[in-house]
């Protein structure tokens, strides 16, 4: 042969076609043989080459196999799309399957059985006949494979010729590879039908162990697969497959060795001999470890099955566990397995290895992986309690080397020990409380504040740590609101003192009149109602006995175990989820939705779907203890259940103060949404600010309310702004009347932008001072709602759209869950987001999904462009974001910003 | 089984693409990789080698720079599918002798061949380069070697030592010499990937050495084979634990953990005299793979050492001694040590008349990264660094930085012990006495050192 292939490749001039069709047609063999590498060549690389099919299949008569091969790839192609023509093949494939050359016979028949048009498929029956019962192995091989192809054209031609018999016969033939893929072929018919086609008995049962030492290797997995689904009828029968089954852990093809360990695990259920069952567990140990010794993608999976196999028969690897210690080139993926694992193995025997360990993970690079090996730590000490002390003081000296996420996740495992051995480890908590300033995610934050709640009355300073958390209460996550609400309660009960007094009332007053969440607003109520009526059951209720918690780390659902188990080697003991949950198995491509041929593949797989993936297959593996319940919330209800009708004040009476709480049922404001406390009145001597960011007609205002509850006269109002991300700065003065006591003003503050930008990663704080004539000068906190910034303009074609999102680098796309926001209503919602100068432009449903992906623009002051991807399914909670923008530091206040939005 | 099968290059284009079933939509390979590009989960921002998306499993093996994909719809045994993945491309491999985007592009007619034989309707059905050979008519066209990262460990023979021909692994097995006649040769490799975690103290915590012995022939008419291993080689541990070397650690005794062999390899005089019988078949295989826990003499030690040396100062030492004979010596070693995250500036301090040692300071991921050429057995090097701070270290330093992690290839080392006896061509005539290349090499897997 001349050259090389790839020469095949060059540059197409014009013509191309007519000048292969030349050369197809020429009467020198080489000639005609390149030209049909050409066509391949051009075929592979995606160019339209049918129209050069009667030309190529006229090569097809040839004794020349290479060429021969060549055409039938071409067929395979383009019979589709030219099924009128590719009947003209049909006589050929005829005389081919006759050929006295088995090579030729097996070839026709494996070609015909790939071509899915009705016309070829008439006339392979007869050929497929005649090869199911041809001399030649090879031939008769290939034949069982083609019955399984016709069945998934036609099912009914296949039961009507017969074929089925025929291929149940192959199962005694004397070829083992012949055996093989009769049974794969088998399998796969028998799958997608609902009669029983192929059961094994006893007679072929024999058949198949004896196939099974004899076929290559690939058909000893199609062996065992089917040998798995076989019931032994009793011990005696699962002990002999057993036996014959064993020999094939020694082999040195991993797919082998696990379909092998599937058959022994699911007859061992039968056999009752506890010696026979202690010796195959030891026999499967080797092996299965030597998995790990292969390639680290075959390593995944054996990991992943290990992983379901100790969680039924503990003892296999008991003592293994020094195999699952992470290698430092190890892949991630890999890494974070072999955790669970070494989890799940750990005793009081090996704790202290195993917690040698997972220090020096917990020190390493990846902030996945060390946030994982801390969780481990606190899992290992909530499932061994003689190793409970040890695992603390690990964590205490991670704690002193204070990384940041390091602190935090130690901080949230350590919460779970504290559920799980109360009243011992308390003496830790002064060391918890140094690291407190620098907690930063909410379930961390959320734990410790359970934690200063639990322990209130041992910590001396514990109002004062919780009053810090206080100050942020109305921009926190309802996680932590949730937590600071039950903890300021619990402080309040153990000592009701008049610190605790006043932050019950702030506290009360944010969850009922500041948020629109419902779980804080009913739970504030609830506790609001019980501590006014009866305070001794209030402390029945949030200081009830907790129930015990246990480890999670071994806790699939017994009867989902059971399901992956018989599943082992499957992809179903990858994902630890049953076949039903990801198998859709569907007729060849159905064509997409109309709609979606707008958008270029180039969106259409963009990043909520990678992210759609990676909860479905991450969901599964349990997340620790976080599943435990942080607050005794269940307690709750059964005591409280409230009457419905609203009991204002009566917290008042109980606490007697004067300024009492205003009940949300009474209006604070005439119109329009209220706006949020930014001074309390408790905090401002009598002064309360309101206040919040609003745009209007293209400009930022301040917008507040500002309520004289003193007893003198206030006037003399002016504001100054600190340095902010933003800028952000008075466009003007503050215009507020003197206030007579009692007496309240609203005011609209023009603010203008770029003005003291400081410096540093963008956030929202907003820090404000006020002043008047009679007070100090009053300093608080506000959260610029980054919605304001959205420009009016921010429309965008749906061209240019796709322009600008293919144009910013992929370094520029962010991508988040918001787990907490939901759409309910999508035409509400898309007029409410365009109220926010957040413009729709294209909507389109996700396939085979009812989720729908839906995509903005939006722009911010000096034509930044933000591009944004929502993937939702309407209803439901949860929802995945993707936006690009040039200035992706901005990212995760516009997920802050749209979290808002789309409560 | 499954639907498709493809290679992408690293950039994600397509080189070979084979639909089987027609049942998975177009724009797989392009899904595909963009979700490997940008996976992230909670678990980290490596795609796993197996995942789903809208209904369509992923699985994937990274070879030689190129990703093998296969697609499937069903619940298949991934195992499987990964493996035929190595297997596919190590028949590719053996066809072209080298396995690279270039040569796959080259020889894309006789790549389309192979899958037909070794994968049909989704069914792998064989992935052996001696019966394909019956079924396969295109010729291989050979590509220069050298141009891409090659497939098999064996490629590490061609650095360095210059006693074996290092063409040979780059040769296809079909393929004739340029003289028209194959040079009649059989190559044996016992390759160890070893794996050592030191204390920060010294002592040994884990210890595991990965080994193949890997044959290629070039042997005409595919005579017998006699390889004798170790005559007091044992095969699994009576102890049964992990914690338990005092029954191992004993006289010269290689005792394996656990080991699995070719599907050629016959065992009748295996439990009496150690030898494997075998009728190799063409292209490279692994004759037996073994497992060994069984404590052996770490081949380096490594003293490590970082200490503060005033206000935003400290000071890195590190020794290497080489715990081998003096007539071996290792090359391409390189030692990393990851510094604490405010680093800003390391000065090296190399021992006097150091040659071939290269040193830097990665600003990226502050890593700290030493390499030497070869070191010759029973030889000591020692490193100093000067580390600058941008802040004052909160904390004891070396909890901030380290483990010290080491790679490195020794040829004719053989950690394990375990040895080729003799290997013999059994074949009647007197005159025929091919090449036989028993050649040893030991490299690093995971060595690392706490501090």
């Amino acid at each position: 042969m001349s050259g090389h292939d790839s020469k095949y490749f060059s540059t197409t001039k014009k013509g191309e076609i007519p000048e292969l069709k030349d050369e197809l047609n020429s009467q020198y063999k080489d000639k005609k043989k390149d030209a049909v590498k050409k066509v391949i060549a051009a075929m592979t690389v995606g160019k339209d080459v049918s129209s050069l099919f009667t030309d190529v299949v006229n090569c097809m008569q040839t004794d020349n196999l290479e060429l021969k091969k060549l055409v039938y790839l071409y067929l395979i192609n383009y019979a589709k799309s030219q099924p009128d023509l590719a009947i003209l093949a049909v006589n050929t494939f005829v005389k081919d399957s006759q050929d006295p050359n088995p090579l030729i016979r097996a070839l026709a028949v494996r070609t015909m059985g790939c071509i899915r048009v009705d016309k070829i498929t008439e006339y392979l029956c007869d050929p497929l006949q005649r090869c199911l019962k041809d001399d030649d192995p090879y031939v008769r091989k290939t034949a069982a494979i083609c019955v399984a192809k016709l069945y998934d054209i036609n099912a009914e031609l296949v039961e009507d010729r017969g074929f089925l018999e025929t291929l149940k016969d192959l199962i005694s033939d004397s070829n083992p590879m012949v055996v093989a893929n009769a049974v794969a072929a088998l399998a796969e018919i028998q799958e997608n039908s609902s009669r029983t086609i192929f059961e094994i008995t006893s007679h072929t049962l024999f058949k198949l162990l004896a196939a099974l030492n004899e076929c290559t290797e690939w058909g000893q997995v199609f062996i065992l697969d089917a040998l798995s689904k076989y019931k032994a009828s009793d011990a005696r029968d699962a002990e002999n497959i057993v036996e014959r089954v064993t020999p094939r852990l020694q082999h040195a093809n991993c797919a082998v060795v696990l379909s092998a360990v599937k058959v022994i695990l699911q007859q061992m259920e039968l056999i009752t001999s506890t010696d026979v069952v202690r010796n195959l567990c030891k026999k499967m140990a080797p092996p299965l470890v030597t998995l790990l010794s292969a390639e680290p993608e075959i390593q995944y999976v054996a990991l992943r099955n290990i992983n379901l196999i100790v969680q039924r028969r503990p003892t296999i690897l008991a003592h293994e566990i020094k195999v699952f210690f992470c290698k430092y080139n190890d892949p991630i993926y890999v890494k974070m397995e072999k955790l669970e694992i070494m989890i799940k193995l750990a005793s009081d025997r090996n704790i202290d290895q195993v917690l040698l360990e997972f220090k020096e993970y917990a020190t390493e690079v990846d902030v996945d992986f060390v946030r994982k090996a801390v969780r481990a730590i606190g899992r290992c000490a909530i499932k061994l309690e003689r190793a409970a002390e040890r695992c603390i003081s690990v964590l205490l000296e991670l704690i002193k080397i204070k990384v940041n996420y390091v602190v935090q996740e130690a901080i949230i495992v350590i919460k779970d020990i504290f559920r799980r051995y109360p009243n011992t480890y308390e003496s830790i908590i002064a060391t918890l409380c140094e690291s407190l300033d620098t907690l930063d995610e909410p379930e961390a934050k959320a734990s410790m504040i359970w934690i200063i709640g639990e322990y209130a009355e041992r910590i001396d300073n514990a109002d004062e740590l919780l009053e810090s958390f206080l100050e942020t209460f109305p921009e926190e996550p309802a996680q932590v609101q949730l937590q600071l609400l039950t903890a300021t309660v619990k402080l309040f009960l153990k000592k009701p003192t008049e610190g605790p007094q006043q932050m019950i009332q702030v506290v009360l007053n944010n969850a009922t009149q500041e948020t629109d969440n419902p779980d804080l607003r009913d739970r504030a109520y609830i506790y609001w109602r019980l501590l006014s009526t009866d305070p001794e059951a209030a402390k029945d209720v949030v200081l009830a006995e907790k129930p015990v918690i246990s480890d999670d780390s071994n806790q699939l659902d017994p009867s989902l175990l059971d399901e992956l188990l018989a599943n082992i080697a499957t992809l179903a003991s990858v994902y630890h989820k049953p076949p039903d949950a990801f198998v859709s198995r569907v007729k060849p491509a159905v064509q997409r939705p109309e709609d979606e041929e707008e958008f270029p593949d180039g969106l259409d797989a963009g990043p909520s779907e990678l992210s759609a993936t990676e909860t479905e297959i991450n969901a599964s593996p349990a997340r620790g203890p976080s599943n435990v319940p942080h607050v005794p919330t269940k307690a709750v209800p059964t005591a409280a259940a409230p009457p419905p009708a609203p009991v204002p004040d009566l917290l008042g009476d109980l606490i007697g103060l004067d300024n009492a709480l205003v009940p949300v049922d009474q209006p604070t404001v005439g119109s329009g949404p209220p706006l949020p406390v930014l001074l309390a009145s408790s905090a401002g001597q009598g002064l309360q600010i309101n206040g919040q960011l609003i745009r209007r007609d293209g400009q930022i205002f301040y917008s507040f309310k500002f309520e004289n509850n003193s007893l003198t006269p206030l006037d003399g109002f002016m504001i100054q702004f600190n340095k902010n991300s933003f800028g952000l700065a008075a466009g003007g003065a503050l215009q507020v009347p003197p206030l007579q006591p009692g007496s309240s003003a609203n005011t609209l503050l023009p603010m203008v932008l770029f003005q003291n930008i400081s410096p540093g990663p963008a956030n929202t704080l907003l820090q404000v001072a006020v002043k008047n004539n009679q007070q100090p000068v009053w300093y608080f906190n506000d959260n610029v709602p980054f919605e304001v910034f959205f420009t009016e303009d921010g429309r965008m074609e749906r061209a240019t759209f796709l322009e600008t999102w293919k144009s910013l680098p992929d370094s520029h796309e962010i991508v988040r869950d918001l787990p907490n926001s939901f759409i309910s209503n999508m035409d509400a919602t898309l007029e409410k987001l365009a109220g926010a100068n957040l413009f729709f432009i294209a909507k389109r449903p996700l396939r085979d999904t009812n989720q729908e992906v839906i995509y903005f623009s939006a722009k911010l002051p000096r034509n930044i462009p933000i591009l944004v991807e929502i993937t939702v399914l309407v209803g439901r909670p949860g929802v995945k974001c993707a936006i690009k923008t040039p200035n992706p530091d901005m990212g995760p206040l516009f997920f802050e910003a749209l979290e808002a939005l789309l409560k | 089984m499954i639907s498709q099968f493809f290679v992408l290059s690293q950039r994600g284009d397509n080189i070979v693409f084979r639909d089987y079933r027609g049942e998975v939509p177009k724009g797989s390979a392009e899904i595909f990789f963009r979700n490997v590009k940008f996976w992230k989960s909670d678990d980290g921002e490596e795609a796993p080698p197996v995942f789903n998306v809208d209904g369509v499993n992923y699985l994937h093996v990274k070879v030689a720079g190129l990703l093998f994909v296969a697609t499937t719809r069903i619940n298949v045994s991934p195992a499987l599918v990964l493996e035929l993945l190595q297997r596919i491309a190590r028949v590719i491999k053996d066809y072209l002798g080298i396995l690279n985007e270039d040569s796959l592009r080259k020889n894309f007619v006789l790549v389309y061949e192979l899958l037909d034989e070794v994968i049909d309707f989704g069914y792998p059905q064989n992935t052996s380069t001696e019966v394909l050979k019956s079924f396969i008519f295109n010729e291989p066209i050979v590509v220069d070697a050298g141009r891409g990262p090659s497939l098999s460990p064996a490629a590490m023979f061609m650095q360095g030592s210059k006693r074996m021909p290092g063409t040979a692994v780059t040769k296809s097995v079909v393929a004739n010499e340029p003289g028209g006649r194959k040079r009649e040769e059989v190559f044996v490799d016992v390759i160890e990937k070893i794996s050592v975690t030191f204390s920060s103290s010294g002592y040994i915590l884990t210890s595991e050495i990965d080994g193949t012995i890997q044959m290629k022939s070039y042997l005409s008419g595919n005579p017998e084979i006699r390889l004798a291993l170790n005559e007091d080689l044992s095969i699994g541990r009576s102890g049964h634990s992990s914690y338990d070397y005092s029954s191992s650690s004993g006289a010269g005794m290689v005792i394996l953990d656990d080991c699995n062999f070719h599907e050629s390899v016959r065992l009748d005089n295996f439990d009496l005299d150690r030898t494997l019988t075998l009728v190799p078949p063409d292209g490279e295989f692994p004759v037996m793979n073994y497992r060994m826990t069984q404590e052996f003499k770490p081949p380096f030690r490594v003293n490590a050492l970082i200490e503060e040396a005033g206000s935003l100062k400290a000071e890195v030492m590190l020794k290497v001694r080489a715990d081998f004979s003096s007539s071996i010596t290792a090359n391409t070693v390189a030692l990393q040590m990851p510094l604490p995250k405010y680093t800003t500036r390391v000065s090296f301090d190399l021992e006097p008349g150091a040659v071939g040692q290269t040193t830097d300071f990665k600003e990226g991921n502050k890593m700290l990264e030493w390499g030497l050429r070869k070191i010759v057995g029973g030889s000591e090097h020692t490193l100093r660094a000067k580390l600058t701070f941008s802040q004052e270290t909160n904390m004891n330093i070396t909890k901030e930085s380290g483990p010290v992690s080491m790679t490195f290839t020794i040829p004719m080392y053989s950690a394990s012990r375990l040895q080729v006896r003799y290997l013999q061509i059994v074949k009647k005539s007197r005159t025929y006495n091919p090449y036989r290349w028993v050649r040893y090499v030991t490299q690093a897997n995971s060595y690392v050192i706490r501090i």
